[in-house]
């Protein structure tokens, strides 16, 4: 199963990354939990996560093709 | 609920002057519009450590930021008595003194068009996933962080 993550604002500057394929990620808490493991510099650094474009706010099984976005504090206008 | 169609929200670079009056002039033949209510956001030179802001280089999760926008849009339609009303937010670059957000609502009187904006306006700050990289007289840059 893949999963694809996109990465905005500040957090691409974090992770050098702005877009992802990971593969065998069952939920959003594993992804988290590797997320943090990958990218140590993302502790400290706020963020919410939205799946399929939904905000998650508690763990949440992830599906073949979700895409998972970490969106740092919307600074828009 | 009216307008169930999607609307284009993103403009590449500034929203001009133009493109506004344009908007206002369209409406002309909507005879039932008594007000409109327009708010324009518009990039500041802010000092940020000793360095003046030159320009600030917008982005978005696009799909997601458009959804939010529709969502906004329905929610305005319940809870405001207006005619109606148009979002338009830059992307990529905009210089210190250019347009980035233009929000217009439309009623048939003053109260519904001055409350719907202001709303709207609060809401697409707080909801919708889009970013403003702060780029500095010396090209170093820094995030843009909303204040209330």
């Amino acid at each position: 199963m893949t999963i694809q993550v996109k990465l905005f604002g500040n957090l691409v500057d974090v992770t050098g990354t702005a877009n992802m394929q990971l593969k065998n990620i069952a939920d959003t808490d594993s992804l988290l939990r590797k997320m943090f493991s990958d990218f140590p510099q993302l502790a400290g650094h706020t963020f919410i996560v939205a799946v399929e474009r939904k905000i998650s706010t508690e763990n949440q099984v992830l599906n073949e093709g979700d895409v998972v976005a970490f969106l740092p504090p919307f600074a828009g206008g | 609920m009216s307008e169930k169609k999607r609307h284009k929200v993103f403009i590449e670079g500034a929203i001009s002057p133009a493109f506004i009056a344009d908007s206002i002039a369209m409406h002309s033949t909507k005879t039932n519009i008594g007000a409109h209510a327009i708010f324009l956001g518009q990039v500041r030179n802010d000092m940020i450590d000793g360095k003046r802001v030159r320009e600030i280089d917008y982005s978005a999760y696009v799909e997601m930021a458009e959804e939010k926008m529709h969502e906004i849009r329905e929610m305005v339609f319940g809870k405001f008595k207006i005619t109606c009303m148009h979002i338009h937010h830059s992307l990529g670059v905009v210089k210190t003194g250019e347009i980035s957000l233009f929000v217009f609502v439309s009623s048939e009187h003053r109260a519904g068009a001055f409350d719907a904006c202001r709303w709207i306006v609060d809401e697409i700050k707080a909801e919708v996933p889009i970013w403003g990289k702060e780029i500095f007289e010396d090209e170093t840059y820094s995030w843009k962080a909303n204040s209330k």
